[in-house]
């Protein structure tokens, strides 16, 4: 694989997560401007690859680069300010805070403070159901909601690159239509993204390339529109006989 | 599970030898340290009671120096001459006492739980600190006090704690050819019996259907009073049994010391019965032990011994400084510098559960067969038949569920209004909508975590408004939670038996004694884990910490567990959420399943339509907490309301895209 090509690379990483070796040597490279996305099964190191770009698993072995520049031994918070953001970590919304408080947290380290209105109304504008709660206390929203405030707090950091764990999870369908539409939106937009998601067929579908993941290992890595009709993805992730 | 409890018989042997070798050989050395291994004894016996609330139940107490206390002046008002005794006109014997002192601790230690019953973590430890304050106070006021008890009896004014002196002297235990007075060994080996029941006792707790649910309340209070364990009976019980002990451990205390002061019971012996646990290691009898004996020996002979050692080295080099040095003004100094060192190499503590399991590789052949295979399929053979029997006594011909005109406002947002949804015997009902139009409020309103402002709730024909969760799921309604919680630090077999609990019969003298009836239960209800395990297809992961598990097998877990409370209703909250394709036909077919062959109703929130098409009965959809459509799913996918609020316009395409 190139080296330095992309904005974010991976370069063989193996990590541990508790006390499960759950990556062995995955290299992976997303370009400025692109979406790309890994699938793949439970507990296959999805989201320990997403926890080693931001630095809150540590690589034993392999080098991660953001913008040509070694991350992996980078304190996470400055990972953050470098212009990463990821969303939804889990649903961890600040839940004693207003969903407006949890918005504008989401720009604490911005140095633009003159251009954030105009970015929360922009999030608004995309999630209008948490303008309907503006007052309200995060912990209270739906799980859901708070889903939509995640990753709304994600953007309101512009960051350069997003990374999205699993975006859709408990979402209704016509909700999951619409982030994945909002997922293009900020593309377009000039976010890179990569997304880890289990709707592999949506992932795909917004996605320019993929990569698959199994046992902690790359098993398989092309254009989008490839996967999608690829017969292992077929058979092995999106559940067709 | 494996008992811990449970002894070799060889390692065994040896202990008893050396423990009832140890003083005679102390003796024959001169050491004397008999004396302070018994004071330590006495401590470790406190800490062991702490450990039921603390390290079992999870509820943390820094008041509980005061049982101690209790426990002491109970046997100083009833057995010392100073004291209450005039009241009998005599003192009352030790061995009495001592089962009057754990009464009335445990009387107490319930009188003092119940109102911290709706208070947790810091608020709790807020009143218990504040309570480990007053007993202190209340001892040292009390002595000047005149109590007036009438004209049947001589005595005008009862000192009851004999205020700032304490009590002087406190009667001994008598026993024929035992010299209690000038003899430190009998005291030795009458803790060593008392301290040797009390593990005894508490060990067989742990292992009973009453651990299981100290525990469980500790892991996940609200998943445990949804899964059928009283909140309140249970940690009353910790409260009070935790008491007891001390009880026991104070009167002795004050017999063996023949004097006590209130000085003893402050807050500082709280805290350093405290620190005794978590330097051990939290919940567990050998960790208490050895961290108990470590703190108060440490104090007792190693301080003493260091100050000899340094002195005798200050004199020899000629250092003033340290030729007269007490090492024993600092041992709160050294105390805390151990107690900061231990936690930094080991959080656990010295014998603490072990938070950190070995090292593991993903199961690469495991994964790479469940991906070439569909996870395992579930089949009616394999359907415990206990399961099929209770949930075939509890259907009737009245609808699983009937609720009316279901109403709950938070502030001025209603979450949920005037819903009405029936669902009938063996019946399969679909609840959609929006994010945040109140699907997981009404189950909240179902189960009793919520009480409805207005409407009905029918269970078999039975209001069950205003009861709580737990006695909800007596009455055969259980649920998992859209996100998971499982009872984390507890085996997967343990998870399951936690969901027999209001099923089980056993009391606290059941669990300690294990009369026959006890254990046929508990060994059938094991049995009943295993073939439940084993039907979700968990069976070789019993043994497993349930936070151990991979996501699918945490959600199969989850099921389990609420089926195990054998209901005749499940609610399952998103269970198939963030699971893949496979994982997700194998549980609609497991739902399915136990439709068709045990007549289990169902109530799913869900938000993989090919899962609720496939298998509702009937479908309700709420939007902003109303209902706004009701019918059979051909019929929902098809309204406009349902498509312009939930489904959207691409679902059509979805359903027929690839």
């Amino acid at each position: 694989m190139s080296a330095g090509a992309g904005l974010l690379e991976l370069q063989d990483v193996h990590a541990y997560y508790g006390n499960i070796r759950a990556l062995k040597g995955v290299s992976l490279s997303v370009s400025r401007g692109e979406i790309v996305t890994l699938i793949g099964s439970n507990g296959a190191g999805k989201t320990t690859t997403l926890r080693t770009v931001l630095g809150t698993v540590r690589p034993l072995r392999g080098s991660v680069t953001f913008g040509g520049r070694r991350i992996d031994r980078v304190p996470t918070h400055r990972i953050a300010r470098l212009g990463i953001a990821q969303s939804p970590e889990g649903r961890r919304i600040f839940a004693p805070m207003t969903v407006l408080e949890n918005l504008e947290l989401g720009a604490f380290a911005r140095a633009d403070r003159e251009a954030i209105p105009a970015d929360l109304e922009r999030v608004l504008a995309l999630f209008p159901r948490l303008r309907d709660r503006l007052q309200q206390k995060g912990g209270t929203l739906s799980g859901g909601e708070q889903q939509m405030l995640a990753m709304g707090r994600a953007l309101m950091a512009r960051p350069e690159m997003l990374l999205l764990d699993e975006p859709s999870m408990g979402l209704s369908p016509i909700l999951v239509e619409t982030i994945f539409g909002i997922i293009r939106d900020i593309n377009r937009l000039g976010t890179t993204i990569l997304l880890v998601e289990q709707n592999a067929r949506m992932a795909l579908r917004v996605a320019h390339r993929g990569y698959v993941i199994q046992t902690g290992r790359i098993v398989l890595q092309d254009a989008a529109s490839a996967l999608l009709h690829s017969d292992v993805v077929r058979k092995a992730y999106l559940g067709e006989k | 599970m494996s008992d811990p409890g449970r002894a070799r018989p060889l390692p065994a042997a040896l202990l008893v030898t050396a423990l009832v070798a140890y003083p005679f050989l102390d003796r024959w050395l001169q050491a004397q340290t008999v004396h302070a291994v018994t004071d330590a004894m006495i401590y470790v016996l406190l800490a062991l009671g702490l450990n039921i609330v603390v390290g079992y139940a999870g509820l943390l107490d820094l008041g509980y120096a005061a049982f101690f206390a209790i426990g002491a002046y109970t046997m100083g008002l009833l057995n010392s001459p100073v004291l209450g005794s005039p009241l009998y006109g005599h003192a009352w014997s030790f061995w009495v006492v001592i089962w009057i002192a754990a009464l009335v601790s445990a009387g107490l230690g319930v009188v003092i739980g119940a109102p911290t019953l709706r208070v947790r973590g810091d608020y709790l430890a807020i009143i218990t600190l504040a309570f480990g304050e007053i007993i202190p106070v209340a001892i040292r006021n009390l002595g000047d006090i005149t109590i007036d008890i009438g004209g049947w009896r001589p005595v005008e004014r009862l000192n009851l704690t004999g205020g700032e002196n304490g009590v002087n002297p406190v009667g001994r235990p008598h026993l024929p050819g035992v010299n209690f007075d000038t003899d430190f060994i009998p005291w030795y080996f009458l803790i060593l019996v008392i301290g040797a029941a009390s593990l005894w006792a508490m060990n067989r707790m742990r292992d009973s259907r009453l651990g299981r649910a100290w525990m469980a309340i500790r892991e996940d209070e609200t998943a445990a009073d949804c899964t059928g364990v009283n909140p309140v009976k249970t940690k009353l019980l910790a409260f009070g049994l935790g008491a007891s002990f001390s009880g026991f451990a104070g009167s002795f205390y004050a017999a063996k010391l023949q004097a006590i002061t209130p000085g003893a019971f402050e807050f500082n012996v709280s805290i350093m019965l405290l620190c005794m646990i978590v330097l051990g290691g939290m919940g567990s009898l050998k960790g208490v032990i050895l961290g108990g004996m470590l703190i108060t020996l440490f104090d007792r002979i190693l301080l003493a011994q260091l100050t000899f050692l340094v002195r005798w080295i200050g004199r020899s080099l000629g250092v003033a400084a340290l030729a007269s040095v007490d090492l024993t003004l600092w041992r709160w100094f050294f105390f805390g510098l151990g107690l900061v060192v231990i936690m930094l190499i080991r959080p656990e503590g010295l014998v603490g559960r072990r938070v950190r399991s070995p090292a593991a590789d993903v199961d690469e052949r495991e994964e790479a067969l469940a991906l070439v295979t569909a996870p395992p399929r579930p089949r009616a053979e394999a359907l415990p038949v206990w399961l099929r029997e209770s949930t075939a006594k509890r259907a009737g011909a009245a609808p699983a569920l009937e609720v009316r005109g279901l109403t709950r406002r938070f502030g001025g947002l209603i979450a949920v209004s005037e819903v009405d949804l029936v669902i009938p015997p063996r019946g399969i009902v679909g609840l959609i909508g929006p994010n945040g139009a109140g699907k997981t409020t009404f189950f909240n309103l179902v189960t009793g975590l919520l009480r409805p402002d207005r409407g009905e709730i029918l269970v078999d024909g039975a209001s069950v408004v205003g009861l709580r969760p737990h006695a909800i799921v007596g009455r055969g309604i259980a649920r998992t939670f859209q996100s998971i919680r499982l009872f984390q630090n507890m085996s997967v077999l343990d998870n399951v038996l936690v969901g027999e609990h209001c099923r089980l019969r056993a009391s606290v003298a059941g669990a300690v004694f294990r009369p026959p009836s006890v254990t046929t239960e508990e060994r059938r209800a094991r049995s009943r884990a295993q073939e439940m395990l084993a039907f979700v297809g968990l069976a070789d992961k019993a043994g497993e910490m349930a936070k151990n598990l991979a996501y699918g097998d945490q959600r199969r877990l989850e099921i389990a567990r609420a089926l195990a409370t054998e209901p005749a209703l499940l609610l399952l909250d998103e269970p198939t959420a963030g699971m893949n394709p496979r994982e997700t036909d194998s549980l609609t077919e497991l739902i399915g399943l136990l439709r068709e062959e045990i007549g289990l109703a169902v109530l799913l929130i869900e938000h993989h339509m090919e899962v609720v098409m496939a298998i509702s009965d009937r479908i309700t959809v709420l939007d902003y907490g109303t209902r706004i459509a009701e019918g059979t799913p051909a019929e929902v996918r098809r309204d406009t309301k349902v498509i312009e609020a939930y489904l959207g316009k691409g679902y059509e395409q979805e359903l027929a895209s690839p």
